[in-house]
C-alpha cells in the first residue's frame, strides 16, 4: 500500500465521439463488406495523475468540460479509465472496485441524487441499507447524521418540500453513512445561496478537522481557495499545475491585476490594449448593465501601464467607469497559465 | 507532500457483506419503491380502474359479432372449447396489460433512475447492482399480483365472469409466467438504458403480443405462418394454459406442457436479461452512458 487516501496515476479518458461532434471529419462512404472504421475519439481526461494524503482537502478547479468530473467519476468506480490506474483507500479502482465503493463517499449531481418523493430519513435508511449498514447502526448513525446537517426537526418532510441547501446537505449526510475515509464532492455549491455555501464549506472544514479525505471539484476559486490544503489546476483533461493555493498565487507574484469597467467597450479596443507594452492576459466579459464590460488585464507595474491604459480606454465614446488593481488570485492564476478565464 | 500524519479513520469499519445485506438491499428498493407508489394516488386509482376499461372495448366488439341473441357464440365456443367469451377476453387482455405494465415499469426502472438523478449515487454503494434492479422487479411483480387479484374481482363482479378452475392451478400458472415475463423486463430495461429512448420497442413488443398470441381470439384464426411464430412467444402459453386453468377447469396433466415450456422460457429470458444487464454496466463504465441524459 503506498500510503496515499487517493493515487492516480495517468489517468486517461477517451470517448468516442457522437456523429454530430465530427462534423468537420471526412465523410466516408459506407459499403457492406467494408470493415467499419474506428470511432474517432474524444479525450476528457488526458494523463492525470494525483497523490492526496490521508486528511488533506484536495482541490481540483478548473473549467466547466476541463475533465474534473470526468476523473472523480473514474475514482467513484462509475468510468473505467481507458488507461492508467488509480486507488482509493489503497484498492485499484478497476480491480478492486466494490472495496472501492466501500471507502468512499460521494456527492455527484448534488441535490438530484437523492429521492424527492421520500423524506430525508427515508433516504438515509435506504442508501444505509445499500451500503450495507446493520439497521441498529444506521438508525444511530442517521440520527447522527440529521443532527449534524441540522435537518433533525425536519426529516420526516418529503425532500420536494426542501430548499437546495437542504437538499444539498441530505446528500452529503447520505454521503458520509458508512463513515468513509474518503469523500469525493463533486460541485458542492453548485446552485446554493451564498449562507447554504458557507454553512457547507463550514461543514467540509469540519469533516477534515475529524481525519476524512476529501477531493472537492470546484470552478468557484474562493472556494478551492479558502478550503483546499492543495490544489490542482485541470485544463483540457491535463492537470496544469498543483500546488498550495500559497504557492500556486506565489507563481504568478509580481504581477498586479487591473480590473476595469468600461462602458461603450467594442472588441477592436482589445487589441489596442494587449499592444500596451507591460500588459497581458487581457480578459474581456459583458456585465449585467446593458453596454458594459469588465477587463481583466496582468501588468508587471500597474504604475507604469495605468495611464496609457486609461487614455486609450477614454476614446471613441468609450469611457472607464470604474477601476482597482489587486494582487492574484486563482484565477489569475489560471489566466496566467491558460490565457482564457476560468468562467469561459 | 507526504501522507500526512492524522490517523485515519478505520476504513470501512462498518461494512458487512453477504447474503444478509444483500437481502437488506432487496428490502430496501421493495419498501422505497412501494412508499414512492402510494405517494402518487392516481397510480393506485388507475390499478382499480384500468383492468374494467381495457377489456370493454373487446368484449362489446364480441358482443356485436355474435349476433342477435348471442347466436354466433356457437361457433366460439367450437374453435375455443370455452364457452365464456368474456372469460376469454378478460385473461387475455389481463396477460397483455401484465406484460405491457412490466415493460413500461420494470423496462423503464433504470432509465427513470437516470432521469432523476439517482442511478449513479444507486451505483456507488457497495450493493449488488443487479439486486437493485432485482428488488424494482419484485416490488412491480407484488403490484401486478394485486392488479390481477384487483382485475379477476372485478371481471367477477360487473361481468360475470365464472372461474371454474382449481385455484391453486390458477396460482401455479401465474408463477410459471413471472421468468419470463420478468426476465424480458429486465432485458428490456438494461437496452433502454443503452438507448435511451425506447418507446417503439415498447409499441413493437406488444403489438406483436396482442397479434400473434391471441389475446382476443382463438389462434386457430390465425394464418399459418403467424401461429409458427406465436409458438416462439411465451406469452401465447400463459394465454392460453391461463384460460384452461382457469375458465376451461384443466387438471395438472392438461396444463403440464405449458407449465414445463414456460419453465423453459423462463430460464431463457431470465439468461437473457441477466447478460444484457451485465453488457449493459460494463458498456456504460467504458461510455460513460450512466449518468447520461
Amino acid at each position: 500500500m503506498s500510503g496515499w487516501a487517493i493515487e492516480a496515476i495517468e489517468l486517461v479518458k477517451k470517448f468516442p465521439r457522437k456523429a454530430a461532434e465530427n462534423g468537420d471529419a471526412p465523410k466516408q462512404r459506407k459499403r457492406f463488406f467494408s470493415k467499419k472504421a474506428a470511432p474517432l475519439m474524444f479525450t476528457a481526461v488526458d494523463g492525470v495523475s494525483l497523490q492526496i494524503g490521508q486528511g488533506e482537502i484536495f482541490g481540483l478547479l478548473g473549467p466547466n468540460g476541463a475533465g474534473k468530473s470526468t476523473t472523480i467519476r473514474m475514482l467513484c468506480t462509475l468510468l473505467e479509465p481507458t488507461s492508467g490506474t488509480a486507488r482509493i483507500n489503497g484498492y485499484d479502482v478497476t480491480r478492486q472496485a466494490n472495496q472501492v465503493r466501500a471507502s468512499l463517499g460521494a456527492v455527484l449531481g448534488g441535490e438530484r441524487s437523492i429521492y424527492w418523493k421520500l423524506t430525508a430519513r427515508e433516504n438515509l435508511e435506504y442508501f444505509a441499507a445499500l451500503y450495507h449498514l446493520p439497521p441498529e447502526i444506521a438508525r444511530k448513525r442517521i440520527d447522527e447524521l440529521l443532527e449534524r446537517v441540522e435537518l433533525a426537526d425536519r426529516q420526516h418532510d418529503l425532500v420536494e418540500k426542501y430548499s437546495s441547501g437542504m437538499k444539498q446537505r441530505v446528500a452529503i449526510a447520505r454521503s458520509m453513512l458508512s463513515r468513509p475515509p474518503i469523500l469525493l464532492l463533486d460541485e458542492p455549491t453548485l446552485g446554493l445561496d451564498p449562507q447554504a455555501a458557507r454553512r457547507l464549506r463550514e461543514l467540509v472544514k469540519e469533516l477534515r478537522a475529524e481525519g476524512h479525505t476529501i477531493l472537492l471539484t470546484t470552478h468557484y476559486m474562493e472556494e478551492a481557495d479558502q478550503l483546499s490544503d492543495r490544489i490542482g489546476i485541470i485544463d483540457g483533461g491535463k492537470i496544469i499545475a498543483l500546488d498550495t493555493p500559497q504557492t500556486l498565487k506565489a507563481g504568478v507574484r509580481g504581477t498586479d491585476v487591473i480590473h476595469l469597467e468600461i462602458a461603450g467597450w467594442h472588441q477592436d479596443q482589445e487589441a489596442v490594449l494587449q499592444a500596451l507594452p507591460g500588459v497581458s492576459n487581457l480578459i474581456s466579459r459583458r456585465t449585467g448593465e446593458e453596454a458594459m464590460h469588465e477587463v481583466s488585464l496582468h501588468a508587471a507595474d500597474s504604475r507604469l501601464v495605468l495611464p496609457q491604459v486609461i487614455e486609450r480606454v477614454n476614446t471613441n465614446g468609450t469611457h472607464l467607469v470604474n477601476l482597482r488593481v489587486e494582487q492574484p488570485s486563482l484565477e489569475d492564476v489560471f489566466i496566467h497559465l491558460t490565457g482564457k478565464a476560468l468562467r469561459d | 507532500m507526504q501522507p500526512s500524519a492524522i490517523q485515519p479513520i478505520p476504513p470501512v469499519s462498518l461494512y458487512h457483506t453477504g447474503l444478509l445485506a444483500e437481502l437488506r438491499t432487496f428490502w430496501a428498493v421493495v419498501r422505497r419503491e412501494w412508499t414512492i407508489f402510494l405517494r402518487y394516488p392516481s397510480w393506485v386509482v388507475a390499478m382499480l380502474v384500468w383492468p374494467v376499461i381495457f377489456p370493454m372495448i373487446y368484449i362489446m366488439s364480441a358482443r356485436a359479432l355474435a349476433g342477435p341473441q348471442g347466436a354466433g357464440l356457437a361457433v366460439f365456443q367450437l374453435r375455443t372449447g370455452i364457452q365464456d367469451y368474456i372469460g376469454f377476453i378478460a385473461i387475455g387482455t389481463t396477460i397483455w396489460m401484465w406484460q405491457n405494465i412490466v415493460l413500461w415499469d420494470v423496462g423503464f426502472s433504470l432509465r427513470n433512475e437516470q432521469l432523476r438523478g439517482t442511478l449513479e449515487a444507486n451505483w456507488m454503494a457497495p450493493a449488488r447492482r443487479f439486486s437493485l434492479l432485482l428488488g424494482a422487479s419484485a416490488v412491480q411483480m407484488v403490484t401486478m399480483l394485486v392488479f390481477i387479484a384487483v382485475s379477476v374481482l372485478e371481471f367477477g363482479l360487473l361481468y360475470g365472469v365464472r372461474y371454474n378452475g382449481n385455484p391453486l392451478l390458477v396460482l401455479l400458472m401465474l408463477l410459471v409466467c413471472i421468468p419470463s415475463i420478468y426476465g424480458l423486463g429486465i432485458g428490456f430495461a438494461s437496452l433502454v438504458i443503452a438507448a435511451k429512448e425506447a418507446h417503439t420497442f415498447v409499441f413493437l413488443l406488444r403489438a406483436m403480443v396482442m397479434i400473434f398470441c391471441g389475446i382476443t381470439f382463438p389462434l386457430s384464426v390465425l394464418p399459418g405462418w403467424m401461429q409458427s411464430v406465436a409458438s416462439w412467444l411465451p406469452q401465447t402459453y400463459m394465454i392460453t394454459g391461463m384460460r384452461l386453468a382457469a375458465l376451461g377447469g384443466a387438471d395438472f396433466a392438461t396444463l403440464w406442457p405449458y407449465i414445463r415450456i414456460l419453465l423453459l422460457f423462463g430460464v431463457i429470458w431470465l439468461a437473457i436479461g441477466y447478460t444484457l444487464f451485465a453488457q449493459m454496466e460494463r458498456r456504460a463504465r467504458r461510455n460513460g452512458t450512466i449518468g447520461h441524459f
